[in-house]
C-alpha cells in the first residue's frame, strides 16, 4: 500500500523536519514581502528548497524534487541579484510553497505525489527566464501570446569552460574518480532531474492563461476558507463550521509517534531514574535494617531521609519526562503569519501578524489539537475584529492593523493570546442576535453581563450569522474551538473593548498527564473534580438557601447560583444534607455542588478506563493511600440532567434537624 | 586502507540526510560515526578529536561544506583528512571549485550505497596509492 516501505522511519523523519523548514521558509517568505532586498532572507529561502529538495531525492520524489529544484533555482538568481522579487515572482513563489506542502501531505499517506499543476511550473519557469513581470504587467490582456521560450540548454557550457583554460576532464578525474574519456557532464548530471534538456511542458497546453494564473484577481475571487485550507494543506472537513467530535485523526496518528527530544533532557531523565535506583538500594538496606528489629532513632531518621529524597526525586523525574514530551509552541506559530497574510491581502486588509513567547513550552499532544482552534481565531481577527482600511482611517486608526498572537507560561498554565486592534465586540448586539436566533430567551439576555455576552458566539448556531451586521461570522466555528480547547482541559475566555479591539485568552495546562484535582467526599466516598473549574469553596447555610424558581440557589457576591447535590448528579440517595458547596464554574455556566465533605487537593495522574467509560466518569486515579478514586466529568455529568437542572430547597434540606424555613 | 573502525564526521545542516548519510556508511560496515550540523561545529569536532574521514554537505547556514573544506586542507593537522562533499549541487563551476579546494570526491544527492561505496572506494585507492 506504501510507496515507502522500508522507509518509513526516514519518511517520518523527513516530514517533521522538512515540515518545519516550509513553515520557517513560509515566515521567511512574509518577511521578504517586506524587504525583499534581504539577502540573508533570500539565502535562508534558498537553503530551505535545497534541502528539501535533497531529502526527497532519498524518497525518490521525484515531482518534489522538480518543484523543489525550480524554486531553488530561482531563489539561486534572487540572491544574486540577477532577478528582483515582484509581486508577480512572489505569487509564483508562494503557490510554490503551497504546492511542497501539498506534496508533504501525500507523502504523509505514503503515496508518491502527483506532478504539481503545470501551469505553476511553467510559472517557475517564466519566473527563472526573467519573463514573469513583464508579460504579467501586459498581463490582463487576454493573450500576450507569451513566446514559449526554452529555458536556455545548459550543457552548451562545458566547450566554453574548456575554452577558458580549464582543464574540464581533469578536474573532473580528480573529483570524481570518473575515467575521463567518457562524454564528461553526464554521469553527473544525470543524477538530478535536470530540468534543462527535458522539454519543457509548455508548448502544448496553451500559454496564455498561465501568467494570470496566481495572481491577485485570482486569489481575490477565492474564499477565505480556501486561502486557508491551500495555505495550510489541511483536510476539507477541519473546515470552520465542520464540528463533530474530532478526536485523533487517523491522518495524524501516523504522524504522532515520534518526537524530537533534546538529548540533554533525556541525559536528565536518565540521571534521575539512576538517583532513584541508588534511594531504591538505600530503603531496601533500611528495610532490612528494620525487619532486623533496629527501630533506633538513628535508623528511622535515616528511613526519614531516605523517603523524603526519594519523593523529591520522583517529583523530579516527573517533571523531567513531562519536559520530554514538551515542544516550543513556534513551531505551531511559525505558519500563521503566512495564513494571516493570505487572507488579508483576500480581503484588502493590511494586517500584521506579531509573534511573541514562540520559546513558550507545551505538550506536544496540545500543539497539534491547537492548530486549527488558533487559525479559527486568527482567522476571526482579521476577517471580522479588524475593520476595513476606510473605516480603520475613518476612527483615526492607522491603516495597517496588528494581530498579536502571543504565549506565555503563567504559573502551572500556558496562556495564548489572539487580539487585534479592531473594533471590538458590541454586547448588545450579541445579545440582540441570540435572541433572534432563539438560543437565548429574553430574560437570560436581560441578566447577561458584558462577558456572557461576549461568551455567547461560542454557542452552536451562533455562528454562520448574517453577513451585514458589524458583529457578524463572529462566531464561525467558535463553537468547535471552544469544544477543542475544552478537550484539552482548557478554557477561552473573551475580553473586548469596543473601538479598541478584541482579545481571546486559551489556558490551558501544561501537561495533560497531571490533572490537578479537589477531593469531594459524598458520605464516606471521595469524588475527585477537576480544579481548574473549582473557582471557590463555600459553606451552604441553609439560611442562605433560597428557591428560584422551583430550584434551591445561593446568592454569591450578587449572582444567584443554582445548588447542584453531587448525590442528585450521581443518581444516589442523599444520606445528609451538604454542608460545603463547591462553586465550579465552566464556560457556559456556573454552579455550586453541594457535597458533604472536602479531603485535600491532589495532582492526579490520571489512569483513563479506555473501553469501559461509565457517563460522567473522566478517568481514576490513585489516592497516597491506595484508594481509587473517580475523576468526574462535571459537564458530562450536568449533561446527563438534561432539563431538571437543579433540586428543590425542600429536597436540598430534607435530612437537616431543624428546617430553616422559619428563619 | 577501508578499515571499518574508521571513524567518520557527517555534516549536514538536515539531521535527516545525516541520518541518512549515517545508514549508508552503516550498510558499508562503518559504523564509527559522528556528526555536525555546520561547519563551524565541524570544524571545532575536528580540531579537538581524531577522525579519518569527513563526509560534508556542500549547502549550510554559518559556514558551508566549502568554506569547511578550504579550512581543513589549510589546517596543517588535517589537511591531509579525506573529505566527500555531498551536494544537490550538480553544476560544473561547483564541481570545479570543489576540486579546486582539494576535494577527495564529489557525490550528487541522492545516490545509494552502492554509489557511495563505490566513491570511498576510488578514494582509499587514491590516498593507497599517494601513501605508496
Amino acid at each position: 500500500m506504501s510507496d515507502f516501505s522500508g522507509m518509513e522511519d526516514l519518511l517520518q523523519d523527513f516530514l517533521v523536519e522538512a515540515g518545519d523548514l516550509l513553515s520557517g521558509v513560509d515566515n521567511k517568505l512574509v518577511d521578504l514581502e517586506r524587504a525583499p532586498d534581504d539577502k540573508g532572507l533570500l539565502n535562508d529561502i534558498f537553503r530551505g528548497f535545497h534541502t528539501i529538495k535533497g531529502g526527497a531525492g532519498f524518497l525518490n520524489a521525484a515531482e518534489l524534487v522538480t518543484l523543489c529544484h525550480l524554486t531553488e533555482n530561482l531563489f539561486d538568481l534572487l540572491r544574486n541579484g540577477e532577478l528582483v522579487v515582484t509581486p508577480e515572482i512572489m505569487d509564483v513563489i508562494l503557490s510554490s510553497t503551497g504546492s511542497v506542502r501539498d506534496m508533504f501531505g501525500y507523502l504523509e499517506q505514503g503515496v508518491q505525489p502527483p506532478a504539481a499543476d503545470p501551469h505553476l511550473i511553467e510559472d517557475l519557469r517564466r519566473a527563472i527566464a526573467g519573463e514573469l513581470s513583464q508579460s504579467s504587467s501586459s498581463a490582463p490582456a487576454p493573450a500576450p501570446a507569451a513566446a514559449p521560450v526554452a529555458v536556455a540548454p545548459a550543457p552548451a557550457a562545458a566547450p566554453v569552460l574548456a575554452a577558458d583554460g580549464l582543464d574540464w576532464n581533469e578536474l573532473l578525474e580528480a573529483v570524481t574518480g570518473a575515467p575521463a574519456s567518457a562524454p564528461a557532464p553526464a554521469p553527473v548530471l544525470q543524477a538530478v532531474p535536470a530540468p534543462a534538456p527535458a522539454p519543457a511542458p509548455a508548448p502544448a497546453p496553451a500559454p496564455a492563461p498561465v501568467v494570470m494564473h496566481q495572481s491577485d484577481a485570482e486569489l481575490a475571487s477565492k474564499s477565505p476558507e480556501e486561502v486557508i485550507k491551500a495555505a495550510v494543506g489541511r483536510r476539507a472537513s477541519d473546515r470552520p463550521g465542520a464540528s463533530g467530535p474530532v478526536g485523533r485523526r487517523d491522518t495524524e496518528k501516523t504522524r504522532d509517534n515520534s518526537i524530537r527530544v533534546d538529548t540533554s533532557r533525556l541525559d536528565q531523565v536518565l540521571n534521575l531514574s539512576g538517583e532513584i535506583g541508588l534511594t531504591k538500594n538505600r530503603l531496601n538496606a533500611l528495610r532490612s535494617d528494620i525487619l532486623n528489629g533496629r527501630s533506633d532513632t538513628e535508623t528511622l531518621h535515616a528511613l526519614d531521609l531516605a523517603v523524603s529524597q526519594l519523593d523529591l526525586l520522583v517529583s523530579d523525574l516527573q517533571n523531567a519526562v513531562m519536559k520530554t514530551r514538551m515542544q516550543p509552541i513556534g513551531r505551531l506559530f511559525q505558519k500563521y503569519p503566512r495564513i494571516a497574510r493570505d487572507l488579508a491581502r483576500n480581503l484588502g486588509k493590511d494586517v500584521e501578524l506579531v509573534l511573541s513567547g514562540e520559546d513558550t513550552e507545551i505538550d506536544k499532544t496540545m500543539i497539534e489539537d491547537l492548530s486549527d482552534p488558533i487559525i479559527h481565531l486568527i482567522r476571526n481577527a482579521v476577517d471580522h475584529g479588524v475593520e476595513e482600511t476606510q473605516e480603520r482611517l475613518a476612527n483615526g486608526k492607522p491603516e495597517k492593523s496588528i494581530v498579536r498572537l502571543e504565549a506565555r507560561q503563567e504559573g502551572d498554565h500556558i496562556v495564548i493570546l489572539v487580539a487585534d486592534d479592531g473594533r471590538g465586540m458590541n454586547a448588545e448586539k450579541l445579545r440582540a442576535k441570540a435572541v433572534e436566533k432563539g438560543l437565548i430567551t429574553d430574560e437570560e439576555a436581560n441578566t447577561m453581563d458584558e462577558r456572557q455576552s461576549y461568551n455567547l458566539v461560542f454557542l452552536p448556531g451562533f455562528s454562520m450569522a448574517s453577513q451585514v451586521s458589524d458583529v457578524s461570522g463572529r462566531g464561525v466555528g467558535m463553537d468547535v474551538v471552544r469544544t477543542n480547547i475544552q478537550k484539552l482541559n482548557g478554557s477561552i475566555d473573551i475580553r473586548s473593548s469596543m473601538g479598541k479591539g478584541t482579545t481571546f485568552i486559551i489556558s490551558l495546562p501544561l501537561t495533560l498527564a497531571i490533572l490537578p484535582v479537589l477531593l469531594v467526599r459524598l458520605g464516606d466516598q471521595p469524588f475527585a473534580v477537576p480544579l481548574s473549574m473549582v473557582r471557590e469553596i463555600l459553606p451552604i447555610e441553609p439560611a442562605e438557601v433560597q428557591e428560584v424558581g422551583g430550584r434551591a440557589t445561593m446568592v454569591v457576591r450578587g449572582e444567584v447560583l443554582p445548588i447542584m447535590p453531587l448525590s442528585t448528579l450521581l443518581g444516589w440517595e442523599q444520606n445528609q444534607t451538604p454542608e460545603y458547596g463547591v462553586l465550579m464554574q465552566s464556560a457556559e455556566q456556573s454552579f455550586i455542588l453541594a457535597i458533604d465533605s472536602f479531603a485535600g487537593r491532589e495532582d492526579a495522574v490520571i489512569k483513563s478506563l479506555d473501553d469501559f467509560r461509565p457517563k460522567g466518569v473522566a478517568g481514576v486515579t490513585t489516592l497516597s493511600n491506595g484508594q481509587i478514586v473517580l475523576i468526574l466529568d462535571m459537564k458530562e455529568l450536568l449533561g446527563a440532567m438534561g432539563d431538571t437542572r437543579g433540586v428543590s430547597r425542600r429536597v436540598l434540606l430534607a435530612h437537616l434537624e431543624l428546617p430553616a424555613l422559619a428563619a | 586502507m577501508s578499515d571499518p573502525k574508521m571513524k567518520f564526521l557527517v555534516v549536514d545542516d538536515f539531521s535527516t540526510m545525516r541520518r541518512i548519510v549515517r545508514n549508508l556508511l552503516k550498510e558499508l560496515g562503518f559504523t564509527n560515526v559522528d556528526e555536525a550540523e555546520d561547519g563551524q561545529i565541524a570544524l571545532q569536532k575536528l580540531n579537538s578529536l581524531p577522525f579519518d574521514f569527513v563526509v560534508t554537505d556542500w549547502n549550510m547556514p554559518n559556514m558551508d561544506g566549502l568554506t569547511l573544506l578550504q579550512n581543513i586542507r589549510a589546517t596543517p593537522a588535517l589537511k591531509h583528512l579525506p573529505v566527500l562533499m555531498i551536494t544537490a549541487e550538480a553544476k560544473k563551476e561547483n564541481i570545479i571549485a570543489a576540486a579546486q579546494a582539494g576535494a577527495s570526491g564529489y557525490i550528487v544527492k541522492p545516490f545509494t550505497a552502492a554509489t557511495l561505496s563505490e566513491k570511498l572506494e576510488k578514494i582509499f585507492e587514491k590516498m593507497g596509492k599517494k601513501a605508496a
